[in-house]
Order: C-alpha cells, then structure tokens, then sequence
C-alpha cells in the first residue's frame, strides 16, 4: 500500500511545510504596520520592519542619454522588448514538426490569438489584424507579469534627481506607455478603416452632409415638406456623425486611463498591502495582480480588435 | 476645514460614489451571461470572451474614478 500523502508530501514535510507558513504569517503581522499598531513597539531590528510607502506616480529618470532622460518604466519595457525577442528566437531557432515543450506553450497562445482574431472579424480580415493585436498583447502582458517577478522592483540605484530611485519598474505604470499603445492602436483602426473601401466611404460615416444637404435642394426647389425633412434628419446626421467622430477620439483617453488606472492602482494596492503585512496579506493580492495583469492585455487587443473590426465593415444604411 | 482634508474627503468620495455604478454594471453584465449560458452552454467560448470585453468596458469608469482619487491624494 504506498505511503499516504498530503498535497503531494508525505506527512513529516507537511508539517515542516505548515509550521514554516505559520511562522512567516506571524512574523509578517508583526513587523507590519497591523502589528505595530497592536503591540507597540517592540524593538524588532531594522530589517524586518516596514517603513512607510512613498508612492511616486511619475516614473524616476535614471540616466541620460544626450539630454533625454531614460526612466526605469523605460528600462523595464526594453527588458520585456528583450525577453520577448529572445523567448521568439530560441524557440524558432530549431523549429520541429513535432514541437518541444517550449515550443508548443508558444504555440498554443498563438493559435488561442489568432482564433480570437479570426472568430470575431473573420477570415480574411483576422489574418490581417493578427501580428498587431499580439503585438499588443504579448507587449502589455510581458509588461505586467515581469513586474511581478520578486527582485524585479528591489534593485536601487541613484537617480537622475540625486535619491535613490528603483532600477526597474512595471512599464505599464507610467502614463505614457498606455498612452504610445493607444496611439497605435487608433492609428491601426483608422488605417484600416481608410484601406477598405477607399477613404471616402470611411470618412462619411463622420461627415455625413448628404442627407442636408440633399434637403436644402429640394427646399430650394420648392418641394417644402420633403424639404424641411430632409434637413431636419440631416442635421440630426451631421450631429450623430460629429458624435461619432468624437467617440472615436475619446477611445485614446479610454484605453490609456483603463490600463494605467489598473496596473498603477494593482501596484499601489500590492504596496500598501506590503506596508500592512508583508507577505501574508500580499500573497492574495498578488494572484490577484497576476489575473488583472493577463485580462488587461486580452481587454486591450481584443477591444482593439473590435474596433478595428467595426471600421472595415460596412456601414448598412439605416434609413 | 483645510486644504489637506478636503483632499482626503474628496478622494475618498471619488472612488466611493465612483464605484457604485460599474458594480452594478458588472453585476448586470453577469447576469446577462450567466443567463446566456444557462440557456446554451455550448455557446460557452463567445459567452466568456464577449462577458470579459464587456466587465472591462464597465470597469473602466471605476477605474477613471480611481485614477481621480490617486492623482487627489499623491499629486495635487
């Protein structure tokens, strides 16, 4: 009869396991601010306990490059640039029939991509639209999961200001990545939305003064009823269009704030739960960070994919 | 009261009433799914992908009430 086991462990490690668990818990809770406030001081050394947070929403200039300040945002999204390429080269490097494990964990987000893009804008259309929207997201994802590595944030180093700043930080905290992303993004709709169809047909859906002024000609010929009509739906259409068009601004604002709003809301919320009690309070909020970190990167692309998707259809006529 | 309160009280007032609303949405667009996919469970693929796009719709306005209430505090 084999051995009994618990979680995988047979029963002395498991027990060595819960009494390693239960120690850092209490350990945590005292050298956090939760302990501090309900005993007192009690004169644990410097290294356990926790200072207070010093959340810095702008990103920390680290060096300079011929007057262009180089933040540690930056850095850290050139490390993520870095692991993706060589994740990609090592894996096509002896590319198999068969795959390699590696091989096939890469695939398989890659066919779980393209199907994405394929089931919601088609066939022709979503082969077009692939090599952006994984772009995109294997970008923000590598972005918000690499932050999470432990010693990712601890390394520090002067800064450009003269205090200590951090070497790296998750990339997806400084405004002006979401901000480059969602740039790209409405500029990817809107060159699609232009090619098919011609540019024209496109633009209609924005300016749409047919209908008026196809209504003041038909005033001025006289016909009134029919006139005064078609100005009126014309100038609801016109409205509609400006509306439309300025909807379409509006989404660059939406994007940037969604995903900056959630990593720099994930990153504060992890540091004051650091602040409260390191590790076993962090522990949850960092599964949680995890989960936030991939839906944030399938809510970008695939919203993108949307809109994308939106711009080269058709527009059917409604009246 | 002085500046540095009101701040405090406003940030919190930011993110409290600026929650309300995407809660109940996201709870609407739960629902909506969950019915979907009660009635079809096959339909299970384009149910979850299209309820994630929709909860990330609803949840960005929390989150530009959230983003109100962080640049309060740390910032202004």
């Amino acid at each position: 009869m084999p051995k009994r086991r618990f979680l995988g462990c047979s029963f002395p490690v498991l027990i060595v396991l819960v009494v390693v668990v239960l120690a850092l818990t209490v350990i945590s809770i005292l050298s956090g601010a939760l302990g501090q406030a309900l005993l007192g001081d009690m004169g644990l050394p410097d290294w356990i306990t926790v200072g207070r947070p010093h959340v810095q929403l702008p990103a920390d200039g680290i060096f300079h490059i011929s007057g262009f300040t180089v933040t540690n945002t930056l850095l850290a999204s050139w490390v993520s640039i870095i692991v993706l390429v060589a994740l990609a080269w090592a894996v096509t490097r002896r590319i198999k029939l068969i795959p390699s494990r590696l091989q096939s964990l890469l695939e398989f987000a890659i066919e779980w991509m393209l199907n994405l893009c394929v089931d919601v804008a088609g066939e022709k259309n979503g082969r077009r639209f692939f090599p952006v929207i994984t772009t995109i997201f294997l970008f923000v994802l590598f972005n918000a999961w690499l932050g999470l590595i432990p010693g990712f944030g601890s390394i520090l180093i002067g800064g450009t200001e003269g205090h200590q700043v951090h070497l790296l930080r998750g990339a997806n905290t400084d405004i002006n990545m979401p901000l480059a992303l969602a740039i790209v993004s409405f500029i990817f709709v809107e060159y699609f939305g232009l090619r098919s169809g011609g540019g024209l047909r496109y633009l209609k859906k924005f300016i749409n003064v047919g209908q008026f002024f196809r209504g003041a000609g038909q005033l001025i010929r006289g016909k009134v009823r029919a006139g005064v009509v078609g100005v009126g739906m014309g100038a609801i259409d016109i409205f509609v269009g400006l509306l439309e068009g300025l909807s379409e601004m509006v989404r660059i604002v939406s994007f940037t704030f969604r995903l900056f709003g959630n990593m720099t809301g994930g990153e504060i919320l992890i540091l004051m739960m650091f602040f409260l009690a390191p590790w076993v309070l962090a522990i949850p909020f960092y599964g949680l960070e995890l989960l936030v970190g991939l839906v944030q990167a399938i809510v970008f692309a695939g919203l993108t994919l949307v809109f994308a998707t939106i711009a080269v259809t058709p527009h059917e006529e409604a009246h | 009261m002085d500046a540095e309160t009101m701040k405090l009280l406003a940030a919190g007032l930011a993110m409290g009433f600026g929650a309300i609303g995407p809660g109940i949405g996201v709870g609407l667009v739960g629902l909506g799914a969950l019915q979907a996919l009660g009635r079809n469970p096959e339909a299970r693929g384009p149910i979850m992908t299209n309820m994630i796009l929709a909860i990330a719709f609803a949840e960005a306005v929390a989150i530009y009430a959230l983003v109100v209430a962080v640049v309060l505090i740390f910032v202004a």
